[in-house]
């Protein structure tokens, strides 16, 4: 079952085409990456899914209602002057969840510790981790990731790993944008490559990697992606 | 309802730990009793006059719902503005929208946290007015209602605007024209008539009945009446606002 779709998607801010006739879409249950340097379209396409920008031309499908969407952006929305715990509060008054799955979710990101530590005093790592908190708290059925490990320490970023792929096992769809390759081919299901505005490979990273290898060399997603563009993806 | 509850909790905890906020709640009735106070100090043996004194705290009344006007109209709105402001700017108003907050649910639990406090500090110049029984619950149902208006108002500007700076920047000359239009509004009959239909100029009118009923012009029904069309009003405005931009269903 298709959990978001796009067809024929074109999108323009001003002068500048952002979106260039992008089609795609993502089915239940699994985790679907999207890869691209920075200004390729990969944030506009997380917001237009999200209802927060309308398109130019084209059709958007999502199947679920906005509730049941969990979101991890580039700006983290959160509430700077209450604590980790309360900021998780808020949501779980909001979706009518029992406190100790919050409870569950703050030690499970590893902030069990900085619970009653106010936003405002927390580092950019730990802060990312609450976002992703709040994300998957009310176990949404499509979650947006935008680039979900960058800040993070490796162990911290493993254990994310975990937490998104139980999320899928759970029947979660899972949609993240990530400059990191490892990360993309070891936790992604199927991929697409977006270089300016424009969708130019995809399918399950190790099939994209299968079909560009030649008897001399044995291709990665990075290769692949600066084979095709000239350039790297961060 | 759920909801409601989870905004008026974050906004409870939220203005606790602001004490830019708060002070906006205890200034303006603090400074009405201060200046009533000084008319009985002692400055270095020099009295006052009897009569000098007896003039000015008979004159509380006046000073106290006057300061109370200018609470009602200068201090919540850009307050409730800058709150507003504040959730856009950090994207946090995004996240509760997309998590099916509603713009009632938004308003009633932004907005019943300022209205609580407000109250208090409604029931403080109630008494310094020195108001009782009857007038007192008469003022604190006029102040009430400018402030419901003021808290949409500030609201709705907020909504307008993409950040707390752009929020006070736009907030502060309405704030401005509704707190002191009604002290204009006493020296000059045109300004009197032309703000007439605002609810700032309309708690002026209630605190006149109430400190001078011999000389009341405007009925104290007629004065909630016109209150209760600008907070219909602001409250349409601010459904619109939010829908507009993008915030609403």
């Amino acid at each position: 079952m298709i959990s978001a779709s796009m067809k024929n998607v074109e999108k323009s801010f001003g002068d500048n085409k952002v979106l260039k006739d992008v089609t795609f879409e993502t089915r239940e249950g699994e985790i679907f990456g999207m890869l691209g340097p920075s200004g390729a379209g990969k944030t506009t396409i997380i917001n237009i899914l999200t209802k927060q920008l309308s398109i130019d031309s084209g059709e958007v499908h999502v199947s679920v209602e906005s509730h049941e969407i969990g979101l991890m952006l580039e700006h983290d929305g959160l509430f700077s002057r209450l604590t980790a715990l309360d900021n998780l509060i808020v949501f779980e008054d909001i979706y009518g969840i029992p406190h100790t799955r919050t409870l569950e979710v703050i030690e499970r990101v590893g902030l069990g510790d900085a619970k009653n530590t106010v936003v405002d005093k927390l580092s950019k790592g730990m802060r990312q981790r609450l976002v992703l908190a709040r994300a998957v708290l009310h176990k949404p059925k499509v979650l947006f990731l935008d680039e979900p490990t960058s800040a993070l320490d490796p162990m911290t970023a493993r254990g994310i790993h975990q937490l998104i792929r139980e999320l899928r096992e759970r029947g979660s769809t899972i949609f993240l944008t990530t400059h990191n390759m490892e990360e993309a081919t070891h936790l992604c299901d199927r991929v697409v490559m977006l270089h300016q505005g424009k969708i130019i490979e995809e399918g399950p990273p190790k099939e994209i990697c299968e079909r560009y290898n030649s008897v001399k060399t044995v291709m990665d997603l990075e290769s692949v992606f600066i084979q095709l563009t000239g350039g790297g993806l961060k | 309802m759920s909801s409601t509850k989870a905004i008026f909790k974050k906004q409870l905890k939220g203005s606790v730990k602001n004490p830019e906020t708060l002070i906006q709640f205890m200034i303006y009735p603090v400074m009405a009793l201060v200046m009533g106070v000084m008319t009985n100090i002692d400055f270095e043996g020099y009295y006052l006059p009897q009569e000098m004194i007896d003039a000015m705290m008979a004159n509380m009344p006046n000073l106290a719902t006057m300061m109370a006007t200018m609470f009602a109209g200068m201090a919540l709105i850009p307050t409730v503005a800058g709150i507003i402001a504040e959730d856009i700017e950090k994207k946090s108003l995004r996240f509760l929208v997309m998590a099916g907050v509603k713009p009632s649910a938004y308003l009633i639990g932004v907005g019943s946290v300022i209205f609580f406090v407000s109250a208090l500090t409604t029931v403080a110049f109630g008494f310094i007015a020195g108001f009782g029984g009857m007038d007192f619950l008469i003022f604190s149902a006029s102040m009430l209602a400018g402030v419901a208006a003021s808290i949409v108002l500030g609201a709705t500007i907020g909504i307008l605007t993409k950040n707390q700076q752009a929020a006070t920047a736009l907030s502060m000359p309405i704030a401005l024209v509704l707190g002191f239009g009604p002290m204009a509004a006493q020296f000059n009959d045109t300004a009197a008539r032309v703000l007439h239909i605002f609810y700032t100029q309309q708690l002026n009118v209630v605190a006149d009945n109430l400190n001078h009923p011999y000389l009341a012009t405007t009925p104290i029904w007629q004065s909630f009446v016109i209150m209760g069309a600008n907070i219909l009003v602001v409250g349409v405005l601010f459904v619109v606002v939010f829908r507009r931009k993008g915030m609403g269903d």
